[in-house]
């Protein structure tokens, strides 16, 4: 067996599930940035992998389906802007009502979808030259489909945004401080609008690239719990879209463990342990993370408070 | 005088005897008529009870119907057996917890449920409780032991099931016959004595074709360890293809995405096939598809709710193979031509697979319809050396039923 075939498969898997990871923590990252709490990322996912799926089945055409797949987890998320942002309710109830009203209205318009077994055709690979002849690199991160470059590019433009744009700045300092924000000037609520709405939309983009990408049909479930993953990785990664492209990577690497360990027939450790292992990660980044020390640097201060202006 | 008194006498006695007649005739008719009313009352309100009479089936899925195997399967046998029965009636609850199925079962009867199906192996318990509890309504569990026939729960619980293990070897045979590298894969769920007896008579019919071709058979097996796990999937089928050098991908599992993977192999010239799963996959993978194991469970759900129609209900466990629930169980030597049905059947066979072997599968069909051919009939080694079945010893039911080895030919020991 050939060690760097092996290292190159577990590559390809490996950018093939972060990138999806990382779609929709670069969402949520957007989002808490701006002091709002997302936990629909995995209804929003969902309901946008149906979308862009039925697009794409009616047109053939997955930019169309991309968009409706933005499109998608733009109008689930500006419920969730609404109740929390102007109703000023709980974020974590009305983030998990999100999860659980994404699940469940895929679950019902895909059912027809479900159950006809409609199929579509994956999207294609696109070979970039040169860089594609990289060993282990090249064939996994530059041979993929277009919407893996997305995700590559989305990462830098995120960066950008948030800080190196007057606008980046704004929203970061609503996420810290609103008052402070709003006495200079800022648009609190349509900032944190925004904030919520892109990324929304991104979240259903992941759920394109999941479908579109690699699991051509719809049925129940297809999410699986990422979108829980990426809430954790937004923490992982500190809000910062830079990091957040290697704590995606390094939890679609960590998913490839089980079947590379069995190809090269490593058995010591059984293989309950790696369906485990990207969860039982995903709790001790929370602990390690949520120490007071660490969210006082690092998590925006008002994450999760709704914003009452004082008269 | 006597002559006028004979008269009105006459007179008398003739309006006596027509009054006589009239009353007689009035009750006469009314006493036919009164009869009458009666039978026909008696007979219309038998017919209408016979139309009237139903059943109502209810059914305790543990998945959503919109599932891609398990669920979706049982709820197709469900249509087919309310299509069928025109008496039937059906109700269902999906995505039940299995911690859940007694709470699920009551609901049903309070819907008028008279006969419950329940479809996954963690309902037994539940099930066996509730056929306590109610023993004037009708119990059948999928995939479990208990049962009234078997003699451990009380007799108004049946048990039933679909085995694939000869379908997986027939699907061996075109493994055999269509792979290049002699290097197959096989994607495993859960390693239990089902999922290990498919993959091993899968094993065994590989080594059947591709003996005729001089070709040796390597297997690798990656388990998952659950049942639906699209993502586990996904990189064991890739793994499998790229790390092994494996081109025929055969699983059980309950998603699309080994025949998904082996079909983007396809798109990108890469000959890599497999199989459809529970119904028929054709659809998701229109090059890579080979042939696949499908189950039919309408005909044992039709052969249940009739026995509760008709009143015959006799505690069964049913384990459905080739050959089990077909109209037609004899081969047909006038007409050789073999379609493929019961409870179980093989998926469309992929005209890559050559004609010899295509008539291989056919013949082997015909002959486990029979019992004339049983794919676990010795000599058969394990992976380690170790003879498990003597030169013609044929496997017993228990053998199939607890198998913890590998065939030799699997190169992935069990784990531990």
């Amino acid at each position: 067996m050939d060690p760097m075939i092996i290292l190159t498969t577990m590559f390809i898997l490996m950018v093939q599930e972060g990138s999806i990871l990382l779609i929709a923590t670069l969402g949520e990252i957007f989002t808490e940035r701006s002091g709002i709490l997302n936990l629909g990322v995995e209804g929003l996912m969902c309901f946008g992998a149906l979308s862009s799926f039925i697009v794409y089945y009616l047109t053939g055409n997955w930019v169309i389906a991309t968009l409706a797949a933005a499109f998608a987890g733009l109008m689930l998320s500006l419920i969730h802007a609404f109740v929390s942002i102007t109703l000023k309710v709980n974020q974590t109830v009305s983030g998990l009502a999100i999860t659980i009203l994404g699940l469940g209205l895929s679950s019902f318009i895909g059912r027809p979808l479900a159950l006809s077994r409609v199929r579509i055709e994956p999207l294609e690979s696109i070979r970039i030259p040169v860089l594609s002849e990289i060993p282990v690199i090249g064939p996994s991160f530059f041979n993929q489909n277009p919407l893996v470059y997305f995700s590559y590019v989305m990462v830098i433009i995120l960066w950008f945004i948030l800080y190196k744009t007057s606008f980046g700045l704004n929203l970061r300092s609503v996420g810290e401080n609103p008052s402070m924000a709003d006495s200079l000037g800022i648009n609190v609520f349509l900032t944190r609008y925004i904030a919520t709405l892109v990324g929304g939309a991104l979240c259903g983009v992941s759920g394109a690239l999941l479908i579109l990408g690699y699991y051509p049909s719809w049925y129940d479930g297809i999410t699986a719990g990422r979108g829980w993953i990426a809430v954790a990785l937004v923490i992982f990664s500190s809000w910062n879209p830079l990091y957040a492209f290697f704590g995606a990577y390094f939890f679609g690497l960590v998913g490839t463990l089980n079947a590379t360990f069995q190809s090269i027939g490593f058995r010591m450790i059984p293989t309950d342990f790696f369906r485990t292992l990207p969860y039982l990660l995903t709790i001790v980044v929370l602990v390690i993370f949520s120490s007071t020390r660490f969210r006082r640097r690092k998590m925006p201060a008002s994450l999760g408070k709704p914003y009452t202006r004082e008269l | 005088m006597s002559v006028e008194k004979s008269r009105r006498s006459f007179l008398r006695d003739a309006a006596f005897a027509l009054g006589g007649v009239a009353v007689g005739a009035g009750l006469g008719y009314v006493a036919a008529g009164g009869g009458r009313a009666p039978v026909t009352q008696t007979v219309t309100k038998t017919t209408t009870q016979a139309a009237e009479r139903k059943v109502v089936a209810g059914f305790v899925y543990v998945g959503p119907v919109s599932d891609y195997g398990w669920t979706h399967a049982h709820d197709a046998g469900r249509a087919y057996a309310k299509k069928v029965c025109p008496w039937l009636e059906t109700k269902i609850v999906e995505s039940v917890e299995e911690a859940k199925v007694q709470g699920a079962i009551e609901t049903l009867i309070g819907q008028g449920a008279n006969i419950i199906f329940t479809t996954s192996f963690g309902f037994m318990e539940g099930t066996a409780e509730a056929a306590q509890k109610h023993p004037d309504l009708y119990f059948a569990h999928c995939s479990g032991y208990k049962s009234g026939a078997a003699g451990n729960a009380p007799q108004n619980l049946s048990a039933y099931f679909a085995e694939f293990y000869q379908l997986y070897y027939l699907n061996g045979l075109a493994a055999g016959a269509v792979t290049e590298t002699g290097v197959l894969g096989y994607v495993g769920a859960i390693p239990i004595p089902e999922v290990i007896r498919h993959i091993n008579a899968f094993v065994l019919g590989a080594k059947e074709s591709a003996k005729a071709r001089g070709k040796n058979i390597k297997v690798y097996v990656q388990w998952l360890n659950a049942w639906f796990d699209p993502e586990g999937a996904n990189k064991a089928a890739t793994s499998l293809v790229e790390n092994n050098n494996a081109d025929v991908l055969a699983f059980t599992e309950d998603t699309p995405t080994v025949l998904q993977v082996a079909e983007s192999y396809q798109k990108k010239g890469k000959r890599v096939w497999s199989f459809s799963h529970y119904s028929d996959m054709s659809k998701e993978g229109p090059n890579a598809h080979l042939t696949g194991q499908i189950v039919n469970w309408g005909p044992i759900y039709v052969d249940f709710v009739t026995q509760v129609y008709a009143r015959s209900w006799r505690s069964v466990d049913i384990w459905a193979r080739v050959g089990d629930y077909m109209a037609y169980k004899w081969a047909n030597l006038q007409n050789p031509k073999v379609e493929y049905d019961g409870a179980v059947y093989l998926a469309p066979l992929n005209p890559v697979i050559p004609e010899n072997v295509r008539a291989l599968i056919a013949l082997r069909w015909q002959q486990m319809k029979e019992m004339l051919f049983e794919p676990f009939t010795g000599p058969i080694k394990d992976m380690d050396g170790n003879v498990r079945l003597k030169d013609g010893e044929r496997a017993t039911h228990d053998i199939l039923w607890n198998m913890d080895w590998h065939v030799e030919g699997v190169q992935t020991p069990l784990p531990k």
